[in-house]
């Protein structure tokens, strides 16, 4: 286990999980998961539909708090400071704000983070990494799911976040289109020596990872091992 | 399927579901409480102007006309409450004297049926005595020295003396109707009142005159007295005006010459009635645009779904829901949503209504307001709702339903340039209205017809209307234009995000120009409302000045000058200044008019002189000039013009002197005046009291003007006491000439109008703040959502949405309250004729308008607090509910 390494771990989880009230019920989205995110690794989380994969991004990403359990950021620091530099996050679903053309909401980060200079190469060279500098200038709702996605992980990626979590980030692409942008979302993470995990349900894409975590009902196992307690 | 439908809309969207229903509620609230209320104060101005005529109809009969037949025909042609035969008879003096005698000149000898002063109490005060026998008028018992009990001599014309015994005394307060001569061509002189007259008891009239009636038919005559039924007039008074000069009309044609008759109740409707036509286009075009707000308001609600609408609408044809389906979700969200806002407008009006004006909305006036109010909200909620959903219907794809932002197209109506043809029609109309200075309401004496231009009105409505496009149009290009600029303003605000707002801002202009626009109509209205009512109500204070002269004011005459009692009248404590003059009457040409002999430069020390009350200069200068020249005169308006007088001409008047005759006195032309102190509206002129005095030999001023503070009845209590002892004297105050005024429409009490259109004003500056950037900022959560998860902090969110909703305020406010000058200023001109004098300028009211921008203030604080607060809400599950 990625535990027993020497390295300060980006992300740690013990025994975290995450429930949901609904009706008069718990609904248990993840269960209690302990692990360890080290700095240049790259993860897939596997999964059915509904096994619990974006929440537990989330609860990574620090958008979550688990219910039980505790996770931390040892070398990241607190959960409030994680974004939008340390922590690049990419939705599954569509997350551009509509009334900012592409360009514009690939700066926001580095807006937030009161970047000086000209953010708005920053933006199209991060575009560009994607093929997309062309759309630079384009309304989000002028964009097709494919484009939307790569808007948005450009986004999550300008602020070069150490960890980086990305949520089903080819669901929309063809299987060309995707092939290449998890070949360049790699080549940026090598390059940066960042921390990638992502959420899929492609083996295919899971497999360029060098680790690959499956969930089913809530329940993590780590590399065939289970890792829910 | 339908109620599951509405169900869910009413859960998913309850903010903009209750602002429609709200804003719906406000159009119906105000528009049948402007109704009802339009409808009772053209009713109560009526009753007003008609509760002072103590006769209605005086019918006087030609010698050896059949009396009964008159009476039958006066019954046939209107609804006649009662018809009393009234003897009037010459004499040439009344006598009375145990030692020294007393005699008058000629008067009148009046014979009174049994039940007359039953069917006429109005305008006989009896003073002391009874009515039991003969009853002397006030000032000829002073002349006799007679009282109760005290037998007086009657001089015949040509008969033998008569006596009668004195019973009592009484004030004829409407002397001038009751001695009027009946018959005159429009337009004669005036005829005075007898100085002294007897009421006797018909027998005995009869007895004492009748052998006279024979000798002199000249001297005497028969008049019946008519009260007519009023409960059967028309609720306006034009309406009134014309039927009773029509049933007038009627008697006359049935009578063929044997009967004269005087129609006093036309005669006073008729005056009212271009009142009342003010009063109404004055409601109308008060309330219109804030029932046409409250109506934009709920349309842009409306509008503001229209997004998410689409996309339902485009989920529901992908689903395979016909245009039939969908059509009748939107009619059935329509109705739900406008019958919710015609019964919370209707409970509103019905709470409102007595509480504002005394009224009950469940009357029958009310309920017909009521039920034309509740059709044009559900109306409207079609328009609204239905419409938009069908012609969406009809055009939209599936796939440009689910867009938000868009690149629109550029509107018709800039393409045309809309904004600026209204704008440059209402100037034109505007600059026609105030070059001719023509009258709005057009109601000519005696004619039964009347007219209102309500092209005039186009020009504040057009300018409201341009103004709202033209904010539109500015907003647009300003913010598409001025990314740059407005990222400057932003950044100490903003700070790194300011390019970022500035961005979003700019694409959001199209919304954003909304509601600006309708924030800037919002505060035009609640602006041109207030600063018209604030003009207006200091207008109706200067009416009553300029009716009462002063604060208190003494009107005596030649026999009782007030003057007379000047040295005791300073002397009340808190007089601040006192000041007689001299009112007399002066021929020009054949014109009686009105003539007031003043010290010029000491009159402003009693009263309120206007530079508006002169033409062509200052109140100062004009009566400086007239103190300068010993034999100046000041004359109206309407004498120079009809005379055609240049400044300078020599003007020669007929004053009487103190022969009782007329003679010619030389005046030389030094000024125009428009109104003057006690003066009558149309001709008067105004000279010097000392040359007055030196030409006619009469040195007597009838009037004395008090200008006081503190306690203004005590001070009006004090000179009652110290002149209650000179008889014919009349002390009256501010608050007498508001009653006086009558039907005036400066004295309408527009207080209850005033406060419902400053309430509903003040609840559409919140609604058009509020609820639309509230509304705007819920269509943006997910925006907001998105900002938090990519780690947008509090400061951050907020110079999002504060820039928003600060833009909003600031331009719509400033934009607003510019408009509502402007309109006000055209109201103000063009409702000239309401205002007796124009105003000299707008009153702005501060305060409220100072309340408005702090409503709003707090309004948009409300919306942009629950904005932010929302935005920071679990994000995560925002971003998934609104995916």
């Amino acid at each position: 286990m990625s535990s027993l390494t020497l390295q300060v771990p980006l992300f740690s989880a013990e025994a975290a999980g995450r429930t949901f009230v609904r009706g008069k019920g718990n609904i248990v989205a993840v269960q209690a998961a302990t692990f360890q995110l080290l700095q240049g690794e790259t993860i897939a989380i596997v999964g059915r539909s509904g096994s619990g994969k974006s929440t537990l991004l989330h609860i990574i990403a620090g958008l979550d708090v688990p219910s039980f359990g505790a996770v931390d950021w040892p070398a990241l620091g607190a959960r409030e400071q994680l974004r939008p530099g340390k922590v690049g996050m990419m939705f599954q679903s569509p997350s551009l704000v509509p009334s900012l053309d592409v360009a514009e909401n690939v700066m926001l980060p580095l807006a937030l983070l009161d970047v000086p200079g000209n953010t708005l190469d920053q933006a199209i060279r991060e575009l560009a990494r994607f093929g997309i500098a062309d759309l630079a200038h384009k309304l989000p709702e002028e964009l097709s799911g494919g484009q939307a996605q790569r808007v948005s992980l450009a986004r999550a990626l300008v602020a070069r976040p150490r960890l980086v979590v990305a949520d089903e980030p080819t669901g929309q692409l063809d299987h060309a289109s995707g092939t290449a942008l998890i070949e360049a979302l790699l080549t940026w993470t090598a390059e940066a020596n960042a921390t990638l995990v992502i959420a899929t349900h492609d083996l295919e894409i899971a497999s360029r990872m060098k680790r690959s975590w499956q969930m089913d009902h809530g329940a993590l196992a780590l590399d065939n091992e289970i890792a829910t307690k | 399927m339908t109620i599951q439908w509405i169900w869910g809309l009413l859960r998913t969207q309850p903010g903009r579901s209750i602002g429609f229903a709200a804003g719906l509620a406000m159009s119906v609230a105000l528009l049948a409480m402007l109704g009802l209320f339009m409808h009772h104060s053209a009713a109560s101005m009526t009753a007003r102007s008609i509760a002072t005529v103590p006769i209605d109809w005086q019918v006087e009969l030609v010698p050896g006309a059949d009396a009964t037949g008159i009476e039958s025909a006066i019954r046939n042609a209107a609804s006649a409450r009662v018809v009393e035969p009234v003897g009037y008879a010459k004499v040439n003096g009344f006598e009375f004297g145990t030692g020294t005698v007393q005699t008058t000149g000629e008067g009148k000898a009046v014979g009174l049926g049994p039940d007359y002063l039953t069917a006429f109490p109005q305008g006989v005060r009896l003073l002391s005595g009874n009515f039991s026998g003969a009853v002397l008028l006030q000032q000829t018992a002073a002349n006799l020295h007679a009282g109760p009990g005290d037998t007086i001599i009657l001089h015949r014309p040509g008969l033998p003396d008569v006596t009668t015994k004195v019973s009592g005394v009484v004030d004829l307060q409407n002397a001038d109707s009751f001695f009027q001569p009946i018959g005159v061509p429009p337009g004669a002189a005036p005829q005075a009142p007898p100085d002294n007259a007897v009421l006797l008891p018909m027998p005995e009239w009869s007895s004492l005159f009748s052998e006279q009636a024979k000798t002199r038919p000249d001297s005497v005559r028969t008049e019946l007295h008519v009260a007519l039924d009023r409960t059967k007039l028309p609720t306006g008074p034009d309406d009134a005006y014309a039927k009773t000069l029509q049933q007038g009309h009627n008697f006359e044609a049935r009578v063929a010459g044997s009967a004269l008759l005087a129609n006093n109740i036309a005669a006073r409707l008729d005056a009212a009635r271009g009142d009342a036509l003010y009063a109404r286009v004055l409601f109308f075009f008060l309330g219109a645009p804030g029932i046409a707000l409250a109506a934009l308001l709920s349309i842009t609600v409306a509008a503001s779904g229209r997004d998410g609408r689409r996309r339902d609408q485009s989920l529901l044809r992908l689903r395979g829901a016909p245009t039939s389906t969908i059509l009748r979700f939107a009619a059935a969200e329509a109705i739900t949503l406008g019958l919710s806002g015609v019964i919370v407008g209707l409970v509103l009006a019905g709470v409102l209504t007595p509480l504002l004006f005394g009224l009950n909305l469940l009357s029958s006036a009310g309920l017909s307001w009521a039920l034309g109010s509740a059709m044009g909200g559900l109306a409207l909620a079609l328009g609204a709702i239905l419409v938009p959903a069908w012609q969406t219907g009809r055009t939209l794809s599936v796939v440009s339903a689910r867009q938000a932002i868009g690149r629109s197209r550029r509107p018709l109506w800039r393409t045309v340039g809309l904004d600026g043809i209204l704008l440059v029609i209402a100037a034109i109309i505007y600059w026609r209205t105030a070059a001719t200075g023509y009258q709005v309401v057009l109601a000519t004496e005696g004619v039964a017809a009347t007219a209102v231009d309500y092209t005039a009105f186009l020009a504040p409505v057009l300018l409201w209307m341009g103004a709202g496009l033209l904010t539109l149009r500015l907003v647009d290009w300003g913010l598409d234009r001025g990314r740059t600029a407005l990222e400057t303003i932003l950044l100490p605000f903003a700070g790194p995000v300011a390019g970022a707002v500035a961005a979003s801002i700019r694409r959001q202009r199209r919304r954003l120009a909304v509601g600006i626009a309708l924030t800037a109509l919002a505060f035009a209205f609640a602006s041109s409302t207030a600063i018209f009512n604030t003009t207006y109500q200091a207008q109706a204070r200067v009416d009553a000045e300029l009716t009462n002269g002063a604060d208190v004011t003494i009107t005596g005459s030649a026999g009782a000058p007030a003057a007379a009692r000047l040295r005791e009248l300073g002397k009340i404590s808190g007089v601040m200044g006192i000041q007689a003059m001299q009112h007399r009457y002066a021929y020009v040409g054949n014109d009686l008019q009105d003539l007031y002999g003043i010290d010029p430069g000491a009159i402003g020390t009693a009263t309120n002189l206007s530079d508006a009350f002169f033409s062509g200069s200052t109140a100062a200068a004009v009566l400086a000039k007239l103190a300068q020249t010993p034999a100046g005169v000041l004359v109206s308006e309407e004498t120079v013009t009809d005379y055609q007088l240049k400044l300078g001409d020599m003007l020669n008047l007929r004053l009487q002197g103190e022969d009782h005759q007329y003679h010619v006195v030389p005046f030389e032309f030094v000024g125009v005046v428009r109104e003057f102190p006690t003066a009558p509206r149309d001709s008067f002129l105004v000279a010097n009291a000392a040359y007055v005095a030196e030409k006619t030999g009469v040195d007597v001023r009838e009037t004395v003007l008090m200008r006081v503070s503190g306690d203004v009845a005590a001070i009006k209590d004090a000179a009652l006491r110290i002149t209650e002892t000179m008889p014919g004297l009349r002390v009256t105050s501010l608050a007498d000439a508001t009653h006086l005024i009558g039907s005036s429409l400066t004295a309408v009490d527009l207080s209850g109008l005033t406060r419902l259109e400053l309430i509903f004003a003040a609840l559409m500056v919140v609604g058009a703040t509020g609820l639309v950037l509230a509304l705007g900022l819920a269509d943006r959560r997910k925006s907001f959502a998105v900002l938090t998860v990519l780690g947008a902090k509090r400061r951050h969110l907020a110079a999002f949405i504060w820039s928003e909703g600060g833009i909003v305020l600031v331009a719509g406010a400033a934009i607003g309250t510019l408009t509502g000058v402007l309109v006000a200023a055209i109201l103000v001109k063009v409702l000239s004729g309401v205002f007796d004098p124009p105003p000299e300028g707008l009153a702005i009211p501060i305060g409220y308008l100072s309340g408005m921008v702090l409503l709003s203030l707090v309004a948009t604080s409300i919306a942009v607090a629950n904005a932010a607060r929302e935005a920071r809400i679990e994000p995560i599950q925002r971003l998934k509910e609104l995916s």
